[in-house]
Formats: C-alpha cells, structure tokens, sequence
C-alpha cells in the first residue's frame, strides 16, 4: 500500500487522536456502572468510522494495528494488546461490511461495530483465560453495545456532518 | 471508491440493532436459564488450572489468593461468593459483586482469575410444567 504525505499524516493523527480517546475514556469508567470486564463507552470506534469513510479499509487497518500496539506499550500491559487486536479486528471488519451495504448509515454500522468489538473481546478472553466463564457477560455487552454503538454513530454523524465541505472527506 | 456515510438513521439500522439484540437476548435465555442458589460448589482457577473448590451451602469466611501478580480476596457465605478486595488495575472483579446463582462467575482479567458457580439444584417448588 502506497500512501501520500496527506494520507500518512491523517493516520497519524488519527492514531493520535485514538490513543487520547482511550485515555479519555479511561477517566469516565463506565464498568463503574456496569461491573463488567471489558464494558467500556468505545470512544475509539469514532475514529475508526471516521476513518473507514475518509480513508478506507487500508488505512483504517494500519490506524487499528497502530493504536493497539501503541495503547498496549503505553499501558505498560502487553496481555492487552490480544483483546484490542481481536475486538478491534471483528469491529472493522464488521463495519467494513455493513458500510458496504447502501441502506445502512453510519448509526447501524457504529452499533454493529460494538457489538462486533465486544464479541471479539469475549473471543480474546476465552483464548487467554482457557475458559468458557466469559461467554456469561457477552449478553450484557451486546445490549450496552446498543447504547454505546448508538453513541459513537451519533458523534461520527455530527463530525462528517461538520467535514462534509472540507477535502477530509474528499481523499 | 470508497462509501459516502449516511447519516441519518434507516430501517437498515433497526434490523442491525434487532440483530444484535436478538443475540443478546438468545444468549442470555440459553445461559442464564434455571440457576438457583442451592448446592452451589465455587470453583476457582487461575491462568486456567483449578486451585480451589468451596462448597457454599456451609460456607463462611474469607479465602486469599494469588493470581499471577495480584492478590485476591473471596469472601463466601452460605449460598454467595464475592470478591471483597483485590489489588489488580481494574477492579472489575470487586465490582462485579457477589454472585449467588449456578454458571454465574466473577473473573479478574489482569490476574487470570475465574471464581465460577457450579451447581445450583433446580427449586423443588418450581412449576415445571402447566397441565390443562
């Protein structure tokens, strides 16, 4: 994959810019009000949207592989790096398919994006824990995922809204 | 060429939320059906090897162990298990609370930790079926 200096610099910004949404959302923890492992409001998932529609799957993927690896050494906890991978994984390729089809705007491919990142998570802590015990929350992260999902598609359709006129969302 | 976003929502977007509340929903009938809170047996393992096993109908105290770098603390009573404290980053296992029905479980990710309820006889007194 070849990029341009404008698309490597808007990676990089981006990943940057997920990196702080991860710290971000790490002062609100929303497992405060849901104790469950892994909930979570998912602020990195805007960029990732953003940057499916602005970018495409290519680029989006060099962001994910980026800030997982980046977020994993900054947290000093490299067994976290499993579970951003995999949830990160599932939710792009989620979001790369329902993007695909016409109908679905950027609300439905947010929800299942979620939904897919927390599914990839369980998938993770079974891999890593050697136990079927996770699979007990995944009911509860689908239905916070409708919540969480929701969020995120309303902030990325309020930020392409805002970006519709500039060459952002031009390449 | 790349999919311009839409941004407001369609009934394409319901179906992707019925999708996944369905899931949600078909997976929680199949694993949190029929769990009662008698003869529970707790089964704890760490990093995947079962180190204890506490029958909760007669159970009472405290339990410390250690997961891989941190240091748990379970508390049981007769029917219920709770991790009290734990030194771990994330304290998802403290705040989970306690758990009190069978296939419930409470697990500590930093620690590799999994307290698991097994068990859990279906109530005698419970309809199980409706005649007419």
């Amino acid at each position: 994959m070849k990029l341009t200096t404008k698309q490597l610099t808007l990676c990089s910004l981006l990943t940057a810019m997920a990196l702080a949404l991860s710290y971000l959302e790490s002062l609100f923890p929303l497992s405060l009000a849901i104790p469950i492992p892994g909930v979570k409001l998912g602020l990195g998932n805007i960029v990732t949207l953003f940057a499916l529609y602005a970018l495409g799957p290519g680029e989006t993927l060099l962001i994910l592989l980026a800030r997982c690896f980046l977020g994993a050494l900054f947290a000093g906890n490299m067994n976290a790096w499993i579970f951003s991978l995999l949830g990160g994984l599932s939710a792009l390729g989620t979001m790369v398919l329902l993007s695909r089809r016409r109908g679905v705007s950027v609300y439905g491919v947010s929800v299942g994006g979620a939904a897919a990142h927390n599914c990839g998570q369980i998938a993770a802590a079974l891999v890593t824990l050697g136990s079927a015990a996770p699979l007990y929350y995944l009911p509860v992260l689908l239905a916070v995922s409708l919540l969480t999902g929701g969020l995120t598609g309303l902030v990325s359709a309020c930020l392409f809204r805002g970006l519709r006129h500039t060459d952002l969302m031009k390449g | 060429m790349r999919p311009s976003p839409k941004l407001r929502p369609t009934a394409w977007d319901g179906l992707v939320v019925l999708c996944v509340a369905a899931l949600a929903v078909g997976l929680a009938v199949f694993q949190w059906r029929g769990g009662t809170s008698r003869g529970l047996t707790a089964v704890v393992s760490v990093d995947g090897e079962e180190i204890d096993r506490v029958f909760l109908e007669d159970a009472a105290g405290e339990k410390i162990y250690r997961a891989g770098a941190y240091t748990l603390t379970v508390e049981y009573a007769a029917g219920s298990a709770r991790v009290c404290s734990s030194d771990c980053p994330t304290q998802d296992c403290v705040h989970t609370g306690a758990v009190s029905r069978g296939g419930q479980s409470v697990v500590c990710l930093p620690g590799r930790f999994i307290l698991r309820l097994e068990g859990g006889e279906p109530d005698p007194e419970g309809v199980d079926a409706v005649l007419g």
